[in-house]
């Protein structure tokens, strides 16, 4: 298995995708290997997974188990063939109610292996330190980067970051006591900056923005950065146009996509007649994107959008069938490559009546 | 403006694009929205400024050299070229009917708002003068006033041209200024740094940056002064802020007395009052308050604007504002609820709607009058954009507190004595008691405060040799 999920061009082989699938129902459906979570929803789905699953679209079977997460005790999540392993737990974001929990021993190393090697195509630094402006602590992305920094020779600073106080200052309408917060980043990042030589930095736009905005703190690391991975959530594509060639035309830029759920999907080296500045690939077949009709059901064409459906089928977790908030527009594989692109990710959104605007302005 | 959508960067074709200006050059953002006309048709690609293209361009102000303000004579001719001549390839017709089509506002106040900014740029230095009198000089000792700020943001509305004259004058005073531009008019602070820059400003001096809420945002927080049209959420947010100037809603007034209900030239007065420029400016009177009978003001009110023809709204004849259908169908349910409380005096005479068809796609917004039972009626003060008047009684005894809250308080008749006692209330800006427009005045009398006294600040020179 290891072997197909690390050799990107078998991907396209029916026959490996099938063989990876069978694996996958047989290790998290047999009594000796699976997890007692999946172990007892077996008898109800409604049909065997040993049997009955032969190709991805057979996954949209499942029941979409995910908000099950929030609340299963985590040690039925631990399949019983890996019960030897240490795990850890994550937690989803967890902006509305409790957080969705997943376990992982493995698998999601050999995710952030691979994306190491993308950044390597994307001319990312071998060495030099990496600072961390993202969340730790429950959040997968905290280890995913000090892993990265560590595969990379590095090391990683982090700071504290929590996503969820900031959402909760937002959604109960306190936005300065959060542009307070992105301001004490910016504090904790310049007490780094300061004396230390930070040669890639992981952060989010609207943080990246603020950085820009304070001279210092800019100054500082627009002569030292040599990569800028960017993540959690979308840029327009003029914002990224101005963070290439603007304020850090000595860095390479890449971007990852992913969340707790889907693993990451990093942004692949552009090519010429790309349309979209940014281009997610997922880590095919261990993590698998459909993008669908958010009416039909059906999958969109490429250029359209969609909402994200997502497979994750690594040895440590098996979720089937999880349709995200998520939308994204479906593009083309690369250039000897078979795995579609993701594009201009966004949120669902519905559209809006008009508003009336009291007064003359 | 719809959100930006990197996707469709491409697709505007053959559209004309406005697009952000930084160093006297056009930007060609890669962030775009289509603004379209009334009637839907796509009018131009509009490129947005995001916050880190604003940042670059508060960077570029910031590292411009030091200059002294720009002489009078630039202004004047900037607003030569404003008025006549083809600017980005866009003739003053053309400027007019891209206005027009976007914002609603009848053609007629935008033609007499462009011969309004080209008068008022000619005799830039008499109006920032009249706020700056002769600071004082004596041999060795002098007064000079300076911007308290290097660079200005201003956050321009839609309803009218006009208000682009504030920033310019900034610009006069000395300061730089960062422009962002309504949604629907793009069109008129582009035209005028397009004027200002041939006419030789230093582009260093300027940017123009379109973009949403959050890019405005950004604008007041990082630039050192701020101006802001808004509403009165906007009011609100910013009205603590002492660097930033609020130019906030009209709610402008008239007292009448008895007898203003058979005065068939104040009626007049008060119609032209009322739906002069399609009733969007700030200055277009919204509530009337009057001594004598309510019903009877409301209904002769009433009557006279009904009789403002339906018109398209580039037809140079045409009074009354138009908006888009959706826009129009949402504004009348909102009506419904807004005055459920209220006497409507108008719409039965429309045979129902507010809402008209000119034959052009658009829906032109007819005239309301309702009255209400008290001076503090909660609809006493509300502003929409296009002619909706509340009348509304006033006793002696109310004294001026049914008049704050306005940017003009006009006192044509019987009530004129209060003027003294009203320019006394700290939140009314102006008061007018003759027959004239609301908006009358000399350069030398403020229309709302001073934008001189939030921008500049006095500073000593002593080039004394010693001290005496």
């Amino acid at each position: 298995m290891t072997e197909l999920v690390n050799d990107v061009l078998g991907a396209d082989d029916p026959n490996a995708v099938s063989k990876h699938l069978r694996e996958m129902m047989r290790w998290h459906f047999d009594p000796a290997t699976g997890s007692p979570f999946w172990l007892r929803k077996a008898p109800g789905l409604g049909f065997d997974p040993l049997t009955d699953i032969v190709e991805i679209a057979d996954l949209r079977r499942f029941p979409d188990v995910s908000g099950e997460l929030r609340t299963v005790p985590v040690e039925d999540l631990v399949p019983e063939g890996s019960a030897g392993n240490s795990f850890d737990v994550f937690e989803s974001g967890g902006t509305v109610g409790a957080p969705k929990r997943v376990v992982d021993s493995e698998s999601r190393g050999q995710n952030v292996e691979w994306v190491s090697e993308v950044l390597t195509d994307h001319g990312f630094p071998s060495q030099g330190h990496w600072l961390h402006v993202g969340p730790t602590g429950p959040h997968v992305v905290g280890r995913t980067v000090r892993h990265l920094a560590q595969l990379r020779g590095s090391m990683c600073f982090t700071l504290d970051f929590d996503p969820r106080w900031v959402k909760r200052l937002i959604g109960s309408g306190r936005p300065e006591l959060a542009a307070e917060y992105r301001e004490y980043l910016l504090d904790q990042i310049e007490l780094v900056v300061n004396s230390q030589n930070i040669k890639v930095l992981f952060i989010t736009p609207p943080v990246l923005e603020a950085v820009c905005a304070r001279p210092a703190l800019y100054d500082a690391l627009g002569a030292s950065l040599e990569g800028i991975l960017w993540a959690g959530t979308s840029i327009s594509p003029e914002s990224l146009h101005q963070i290439e060639e603007t304020f850090f035309p000595r860095a390479r830029v890449a971007a990852i996509y992913g969340n707790t759920l889907m693993g990451i999907a990093p942004q692949r080296v552009r090519e010429a007649g790309d349309s979209h500045p940014a281009v997610f690939r997922p880590y095919f077949p261990q993590s698998i994107v459909e993008l669908l009709h958010p009416e039909t059901g059906e999958p969109v064409e490429y250029g359209e959008r969609g909402q994200v459906l997502v497979h994750q089928l690594s040895k440590d977790m098996f979720l089937p069938n999880v349709l995200e908030r998520d939308t994204a527009i479906r593009v083309r594989p690369a250039k000897g490559d078979h795995i579609d692109g993701l594009a201009d990710i966004g949120p669902l959104t519905t559209k809006d009546a008009p508003a009336v605007i009291e007064g003359v302005y | 403006m719809a959100a930006p959508h990197g996707a469709n960067a491409h697709d505007s074709g053959a559209l004309p694009a406005i697009n952000p200006v930084i160093g006297g050059k056009d930007v060609e953002s890669r962030d775009r929205s289509e603004l379209t006309a009334l009637d839907g048709t796509p009018l131009v690609s509009v490129g947005l400024a995001p916050r880190l293209l604003a940042q670059a361009a508060l960077n570029r102000l910031r590292g411009g050299a030091d200059a002294p303000a720009p002489p009078a004579e630039l202004f004047a001719a900037a607003g030569e070229l404003f008025a006549t001549a083809e600017l980005n390839g866009e003739s003053p017709e053309e400027y007019r009917r891209r206005v027009v089509l976007a914002t609603g506002t009848p053609g007629a106040a935008i033609t007499r708002a462009i011969e309004g900014i080209h008068t008022q740029l000619g005799i830039i230095e008499r109006i920032n003068g009249a706020e700056t009198p002769a600071p004082y000089e004596t041999r060795g000792y002098r007064t000079v006033m300076v911007p308290r700020g290097r660079i200005l943001a201003a956050i321009v509305p839609n309803n009218h041209p006009e208000p682009n004259v504030t920033w310019v004058r900034a610009l006069a005073m000395g300061a730089r200024v960062v422009v962002r531009p309504g949604s629907k008019d793009p069109f008129t602070p582009r035209r005028l740094v397009a004027a200002l820059l041939a006419a030789g400003l230093d582009p260093d001096t300027v940017a123009f940056l379109p973009g949403g809420h959050d890019v405005g945002e950004h604008l007041l927080q990082q630039a050192d002064l701020g101006l802001v049209y808004g509403g009165p959420d906007a009011a609100a947010r910013f009205a603590h802020r002492g660097d930033v100037l609020v130019r906030g809603p009209g709610r402008s007034k008239v007292l009448v007395g008895p007898g203003a209900e058979t005065d068939k030239e104040l009626l007049d007065d008060l119609v032209q009052w009322i739906s002069e420029d399609g009733g969007v400016r700030c200055n277009n009177i919204s509530l009337v308050l009057t001594s004598g009978p309510v019903a009877a003001l409301a209904d002769a009110l009433a009557e006279r604007l009904a009789d403002l023809p339906v018109r398209p709204v580039l037809d140079e004849l045409a009074t009354l504002p138009a908006t888009s259908p959706a826009n129009g169908e949402a504004l009348a349910g909102h009506l419904t609820g807004l005055t459920a409380g209220a006497r409507d005096h108008s719409t039965h005479r429309y045979g129902g709607s507010v809402l008209a068809d000119p034959g052009d796609g658009t829906t032109v917004l007819r005239p309301l009058v309702v009255s209400v039972d008290r001076a503090d009626h909660a609809l006493a003060g509300t502003e929409l954009g296009f002619p909706f008047i509340v009348v509304a009684p006033w006793q002696p005894s109310d004294g001026t507190r049914p008049l704050r809250e306005s940017l003009v308080v006009s006192l044509p008749g019987d009530h004129a004595g209060l003027a003294g006692a009203v320019l006394r209330e700290p939140s009314v800006r102006k008061v007018v008691t003759g027959r004239v427009k609301p908006w009358a005045g000399v350069p030398e009398t403020p229309h709302d405060g001073s934008l001189a006294q939030f921008l500049l600040e006095p500073k000593g020179l002593v080039t004394a040799e010693f001290e005496g």
